[in-house]
């Protein structure tokens, strides 16, 4: 019987094995053999990987590994793909593949952002940039240029790709690490609901209108928490949630339930703005800074004859003709 | 459902762990063997993939929101490296008429 490790390392050598035989260019039955293989190899890690997780009891998680499966593959055919327009759209598949993971992991705004900024604007530049350089094969025959069929050194790079592969594998998966993981999982169940009700305390706009609607008052009616600490004004008597407002003259008690916590992109905005504001400020100036680099990088040098030359540093021309210059 | 899915899973953040060193481990084999300058930058965005999905689930771990936080910024990081990185790639193309990162090769230093 082997140990999980050493059997998860045996499944990322194969699969490696089945990457190198996919990437070298070859006869067609090489390659289909290589699918296979690597294929195989990586069922085998969903497997070894999830019998890591639930103790090999359980129903499959059919869709996270239908995602992680489909982003592999993507992934696979982005670096083994002969034309760099496959390969940027095999990229989509990836970004929308883990985007599904990021759902199920209950991250529903970056999931939508992920598209957005990346299989809407990134993937766009990407191909806009394939568009401009793009050539057309020298001989006839062929359907890609040379530098695209054929890998530099494929076997050492895979044999890279392994080593770091088998470096994460051990971290990630080592037995340790996983009892960790599920410790501290079983605290942040508990955990994750205090954090929750702690970012509805950082919203008092949003809580003051869902206030407002329990007690049936307009918009404009004047309200305020009462609460001995301000940062924490939604209380908890160990079952369940409240907070207590001074509104019309009188203090009222109101219980909130689950339904009230914030969502996802709310505790997402909430954490961003009030805990990393210096970040977006710089984030943005990055972003600025990348812009201008990228005008000044990509902007057309103009060839100056001698004339022109001599014009701009000072000196007479050296022709005789006086209306001979090109475009400055 | 809804409840079903915001439940924590273990098996969902451990295939999402391997996804995710799996993306990084080919984007960079990808970005070592690919010659096309276009596609060693499209692996590097691969890798951004994997760090950001290992982030989305090790927020899900510990139950905390700033993991998705830090995706915004490897989000921003990775727009303006395709910025900067596709203005060089068009820069490159114009000086030798081809994406084969090889015709810089003597660049190095022997």
């Amino acid at each position: 019987m082997l140990s999980s490790a050493t059997a998860m390392l045996a499944l990322a050598a194969f699969a490696s094995a089945g990457l190198v035989m996919i990437m070298r260019p070859g006869a067609r039955s090489i390659r289909l053999a290589g699918s296979v293989l690597g294929l195989a190899g990586v069922a085998g890690l969903f497997v070894e990987v999830l019998k890591l997780a639930s103790g090999g009891a359980g129903i499959p998680p059919v869709l996270p590994v239908l995602f992680g499966a489909i982003a592999i593959f993507g992934a696979a055919r982005v670096i083994t793909h002969p034309r760099p327009v496959f390969a940027a759209i095999y990229f989509i598949l990836v970004v929308i593949a883990s985007a599904g993971l990021f759902l199920l992991l209950g991250a529903d705004f970056m999931a939508f952002a992920l598209i957005i900024v990346y299989a809407g604007a990134i993937l766009v530049t990407y191909m806009f940039v394939l568009m401009l350089a793009q050539q057309s094969p020298q001989d006839g025959e062929t359907s890609a240029n040379w530098y695209d069929r054929a890998p530099r050194e494929a076997l050492s790079c895979v044999i890279i790709g392994f080593v770091m592969i088998a470096t994460l594998g051990q971290v990630l998966f080592n037995p340790n690490e996983e009892a960790r993981r599920v410790a501290s999982s079983v605290q942040g169940e508990v955990q994750s609901d205090a954090d929750l009700w702690n970012t509805l305390s950082r919203m008092p706009k949003h809580l003051k209108s869902i206030a407002r609607e329990k007690l049936q008052l307009s918009r404009d009616e004047p309200i305020t928490f009462v609460a001995s600490d301000p940062n924490a004004v939604v209380q908890s008597d160990g079952k369940d949630h409240f907070v207590v407002v001074t509104a019309q003259g009188k203090d009222q008690r109101i219980s909130l339930s689950a339904a009230d916590l914030p969502m996802n992109a709310q505790v997402v905005g909430t954490t961003l703005v009030r805990d990393y504001p210096a970040s977006i400020e710089v984030a943005g100036v990055i972003l600025t800074m990348a812009l201008f680099g990228a005008v000044v990088l990509a902007r057309k040098q103009v060839e100056l004859g001698e004339d022109e030359r001599r014009v701009l540093a000072g000196l007479s021309r050296l022709s005789v003709e006086p209306e001979s210059g090109g475009p400055r | 459902m809804t409840e079903l899915l915001a439940t924590y899973d273990a098996s969902s953040v451990n295939a999402a762990l391997l996804t995710s060193s799996l993306l990084f481990g080919i984007g960079l084999v990808g970005f070592l063997s690919r010659r096309n300058m276009i596609v060693m930058f499209l692996c590097t965005e691969l890798m951004f993939q994997g760090a950001a999905l290992a982030m989305i689930a090790f927020g899900r771990v510990h139950g905390n929101p700033d993991g998705q936080t830090f995706v915004i910024f490897i989000l921003t990081i990775a727009a303006a490296e395709a910025a900067l990185a596709l203005g060089l790639v068009v820069l490159l193309y114009r000086r030798r008429e081809t994406l084969d990162s090889e015709a810089w090769s003597e660049l190095k230093e022997c």
